[in-house]
């Protein structure tokens, strides 16, 4: 069944052009949506198998024979595949009324259905090589999507984010080579276990470099993180949603701890390099953030920003710390692209993303400002939003574990991403109606259904959080920790 | 030994040729020597497979798709660079080389030798009983590339 979740969306990614030439707008949207439709579903009945286990590998039949095609599902993939489906379906529905004037759209279904078959099968990948293949399978489409409206600009960002990424995945096929030489073997498992075997600390330690160097280019940590100021602004506002709410995250952060925890079992030196890594990319993003005109722009450091908080959880590795990030990975991936979403929405109706030149449009578009509102405070960590509960775990690990330095940082960049966010809020929604903007109307119907699903999601999740931990975060969290409980061959912390 | 230290000079050679040559067409054809280079060092370790591959669709196939877009789009418009670009790489390529010499050493040194593994099957069992999920992925890649293509000339085949 879980086979499904890569096999759907290309089967229908390779008919959608053919049913774009019968029909060029209705039926790719029905299509396309019922697809993520399906999806979504699917995470339910893969949830409900597996309760109660800790992992299932599934191993797929044709005919009644089997097929080498082995899927691993265990809570961390589920939770993932969650994430990607609802967001996922969100953006497509955004996409109906949005991708109307791209012309074309059936293709650009296509490229999308690409993407989330891409994504979903590097969460169900058992092996470091299918890991490389799906990631790639994603990132070419997502270079495509980059570039889709075809301007200048466009390009040039898809190129920059082309080749960057061209070099992310040479980085982390080196290090595929190394381990297979090494262990002479791909599975997560039995290279986990063959290095353990072998001691090859040297030769470890550089292929964690080289992860990190690839999966980092990917997450967009800040040494790394040229190429995404520029390629997320560029895209269509529903692909910026999903390069900021899922890729980076499915392709740089899922991979990344995949491998440092699944795989290496997060030994303590690499744990303190993605912690710096994690507080460098916080930090940097959120001043960087603070000086950008262009929202998307500026959205698009939050990213790297509110990622770097992830990593620092993840990379914290205790418990509570790898159950902060994980939240908040799923918090951020709804926030950010409903207000990505939502600069779509601004840009359809004023032309500009330039701050400076909107102003008081809460008084003609009040749907947008309101969900505008709701997601810059839930990845501010308002409380009661989703993004508080995520932060403060994050916070508690910290301070737990004793990095109460770090904890310090966390709290302050806090208040820089609510200051960015405010004055988001400020330029675009609040004050005085600018007079140029007198004939601007609230966005298209199916645009302002999904921001405000994702904007009720936020408010759900934040309200209920202890609910949506227990149910999808939990298991996620504790997939990983009997990763690193293996690899330290102990019991409990 | 020396033959294959030859071989791999050649294929750095051409490969950095391939990117300074300005001269489109020459790159193409540095790119395909490189990738023939690249062969017969796979043939000679043995992976006949990836030599046929990196020789007919690389050396081959991909050559001609280039040499086929020079021949068919327009000279001239020529992109200005910045002046950092022309020395920026052959030091890049060079201090990279350097690394990368002292690096490999010292793991040539520290990877064990690994056993040789029993006989696994032939290409076709081993591609299709064994990565039968790659396949999967490689069909993805596919669709991901030529959908890309439609989505990029789009514009183009709707105004002529």
């Amino acid at each position: 069944m879980a086979f499904l979740f890569v096999a759907l969306p290309l089967v229908v990614a390779g008919i959608l052009p053919l049913i774009g030439k019968i029909s060029k707008k209705v039926l790719p949207d029905v299509v396309a949506n019922s697809v993520l439709i399906i999806l979504l579903g699917l995470v339910f009945v893969e949830g409900r198998g597996l309760v109660g286990q800790a992992a299932s590998i599934q191993q797929l039949s044709w005919l009644g024979e089997p097929v080498n095609i082995k899927l691993l599902l265990d809570g961390f993939s589920l939770f993932m595949l969650f994430a990607v489906s609802l967001v996922g379906l969100a953006i497509s529905l955004f996409s109906i009324d949005y991708m109307d004037h791209y012309g074309s759209k059936a293709n650009f279904y296509a490229l999308f259905l690409v993407m989330i078959a891409g994504m979903n099968g590097l969460l169900l990948a058992t092996d470091l090589f299918q890991v490389y293949l799906f990631l790639e399978v994603a990132a070419i489409a997502s270079y495509a999507l980059v570039a889709f409206g075809l301007g200048h600009d466009e390009l040039e960002a898809a190129f920059k984010y082309l080749m960057l990424s061209a070099v992310a995945s040479v980085f982390i096929m080196l290090a595929v080579t190394i381990i297979f030489g090494l262990t002479g073997s791909l599975g997560f498992e039995p290279v986990s276990q063959g290095l353990r075997a072998l001691d090859a600390k040297f030769i470890v330690g550089l292929c964690s470099a080289f992860f990190i160097m690839g999966f980092g280019l990917k997450a967009a940590l800040v040494p790394f993180h040229a190429w995404l100021p520029d390629a997320h602004p560029s895209a269509p506002a529903p692909i910026s949603a999903v390069l900021s709410g899922l890729l980076i995250k499915v392709s740089g952060v899922y991979a990344l701890t995949r491998v440092f925890i699944t795989v290496f079992g997060l030994p303590p030196d690499l744990s303190t390099v993605l912690m710096y890594l994690g507080i460098i990319s916080m930090v940097v993003a959120a001043l960087l953030a603070l000086g950008q005109t262009d929202i998307k722009r500026m959205l698009a450091y939050s990213s790297i920003s509110q990622v770097g908080y992830i990593i620092l959880g993840i990379g914290l590795g205790t418990p509570l710390g790898i159950l902060g990030g994980l939240f908040h990975l799923f918090n951020h991936a709804l926030a950010k692209s409903l207000l990505f979403l939502n600069s779509g929405s601004l840009q359809m109706s004023t032309g500009t993303r330039n701050l400076d030149e909107m102003g008081g449009l809460a008084k003609r578009m009040p749907v947008t400002a309101g969900t505008n509102l709701v997601g810059a405070l839930s990845i501010a960590g308002v409380p009661p939003l989703n993004g508080f509960w995520s932060k403060l775990i994050i916070i508690i690990a910290l301070i737990q574990a004793g990095h109460w330095a770090f904890a310090l940082i966390a709290v302050l960049v806090s208040v820089l991403t609510l200051w960015y966010y405010l004055l988001i809020q400020r330029k675009a929604f609040f004050g005085k109606l600018n007079e140029k903007w007198n004939a601007v109307r609230e966005a298209p119907f199916w645009m302002t259904v999904s921001t405000v699903l994702l904007a009720l999601l936020c408010i759900v999740t934040g309200i209920f959080f202890a609910a949506t931990v227990q149910s999808w975060v939990r298991p996620a969290a504790d997939a990983l920790v009997r990763g690193v409980q293996a690899a330290l061959g102990s019991v409990g912390f | 030994m020396i033959l294959e230290i030859a071989l791999l000079c050649g294929l750095v050679v051409f490969s950095a040729a391939a990117i300074i040559l300005r001269d489109l067409l020459k790159a193409a054809i540095c790119l395909a020597a490189a990738s023939l280079l690249l062969g017969i060092v796979y043939f000679r370790m043995n992976a006949p497979y990836i030599g046929v591959f990196e020789i007919s669709v690389v050396a081959g196939m991909i050559t001609v798709l280039f040499i086929v877009t020079i021949a068919l789009t327009k000279t001239g418009g020529d992109v200005r660079e910045a002046k950092a670009a022309e020395w920026i790489f052959p030091l890049v390529l060079v201090l990279f080389l350097a690394v990368d010499i002292l690096v490999a050493k010292s793991l040539i040194n520290k990877i064990p030798a690994l056993e040789s593994l029993p006989e696994q099957g032939t290409f076709g069992e081993v591609l299709w009983k064994m990565r039968t999920f790659d396949l999967v992925g490689q069909i993805g890649l596919i669709f991901a590339g030529v959908l890309g293509v439609l989505a990029l000339f789009r514009k183009r085949s709707k105004d002529e």
